[in-house]
């Protein structure tokens, strides 16, 4: 009568002392090979935005250098500042512009002078949070402040880092540009080189101070 | 054992077909893993892309210059640029004559992977004295 007892119990004992464990420790396997797909996931993402914001910023640099009159770069502070001046424009006929500007003689009113400073930009990494600097590189922010990526509407993907952006010139009048940015999310880094031609610049300054 | 065999058939098969979902669970993770490795390919492109226009920047400072003649060049920017995560080489070639010439610059990286751009500037002769 005992023995008949164990045999009926035998295969139950069998199933939770071997397949039960088992069982758990592949699930714990399944979980941390999930866990690690899904961080993999996580940094591709931010390796994405990375190239995106590298990209954005090079190309942003290359836009505004290519019709500038003055360069001043500056390689201590990865910092250059870029100036536009405005060309010999001017109307024929009674003025309403300028009559400082008036050239009676030849009856031209013009419309600026010639060659006045029409803007300058500055172009420097981010120096310090909540102050108010134009900012190279976007940080993303949802409605509450929170930073927020644009892809996929989650947080801390978007966050970027310009660590440095030095100018050298390569010929007359081509500005050879490298910038290097990080990834806040991975630490991953991507080192960037170009050089743009600007056709009518007139003042090229370097400074390595 | 006969006994156990007969009785509990029913768990026996249960166990079966449950042992084969988990694996196969394991599987489809592992193989949906498989494709997610990090691949750099597109930030090489990226560099390169921007190599080119370095390339591009200095033979349109030729062509302005009155310099630039028909025929391939090597890079002509920085040369330390093109060791970058891998190393890049830079083939150039520039052909036309008159007042346009059309260059085309193929960056690669490795013998299959390479990016080809192409652009037409404006030459502007010298003027002679």
């Amino acid at each position: 009568m005992f023995r008949k007892k164990i045999r009926n119990g035998g295969f139950v004992l069998v199933e939770f002392a071997i397949a039960l464990p088992l069982l758990i420790l592949v699930m714990y396997g399944l979980a941390i090979v999930s866990m690690k797909i899904f961080l993999l996931g996580k940094e591709q993402l931010a390796d994405y935005v990375l190239e995106a914001e590298a990209q954005y910023v090079m190309e942003r640099i290359t836009h505004l250098t290519r019709a500038s009159k003055e360069i001043v770069a500056y390689n201590k502070h990865n910092k250059i500042k870029i100036v536009y001046h405005a060309v010999d424009d001017w109307k024929e006929g009674d003025g309403y512009f300028f009559e400082t500007l008036k050239d009676a003689e030849n009856k031209k009113y013009y419309l600026f002078g010639d060659r006045d400073v029409l803007e300058t930009q500055f172009i420097f990494p981010y120096p310090k949070e909540g102050r108010n600097y134009s900012n190279l590189y976007a940080t993303r922010r949802d409605d509450t402040g929170a930073p927020s990526n644009p892809i996929t509407g989650e947080n801390f993907f978007g966050e970027t880092k310009l660590n440095s952006l030095q100018f050298s010139e390569l010929n007359k009048n081509v500005l050879r540009i490298e910038l290097e940015m990080e990834s806040l999310m991975t630490g991953h880094k991507i080192k960037i080189a170009t050089a743009v031609f600007m056709p009518s610049c007139e003042s090229f300054e370097i400074k390595n101070e | 054992m006969k006994k156990i065999l007969k009785s509990e058939r029913g768990f026996l098969i249960l166990n079966v077909i449950f042992l084969t979902l988990i694996t196969s669970f394991a599987a489809m993770i592992l193989l949906n893993a498989a494709p997610r490795i990090r691949n750099s390919q597109s930030s090489l492109r990226l560099i390169a892309l921007h190599l080119a226009n370095e390339q591009f920047a200095q033979l349109e400072s030729k062509a302005a210059a009155g310099e630039l003649t028909a025929g391939s060049y090597d890079f002509l920017g920085n040369n330390a640029d093109l060791e970058n995560v891998v190393k890049f080489t830079v083939k150039t070639t520039v052909t036309g004559t008159g007042n346009l010439r059309g260059i085309k610059v193929k960056v690669s990286w490795s013998d299959k992977d390479f990016i080809e751009v192409e652009r037409t500037v404006l030459f502007v002769p010298k003027e002679n004295s």
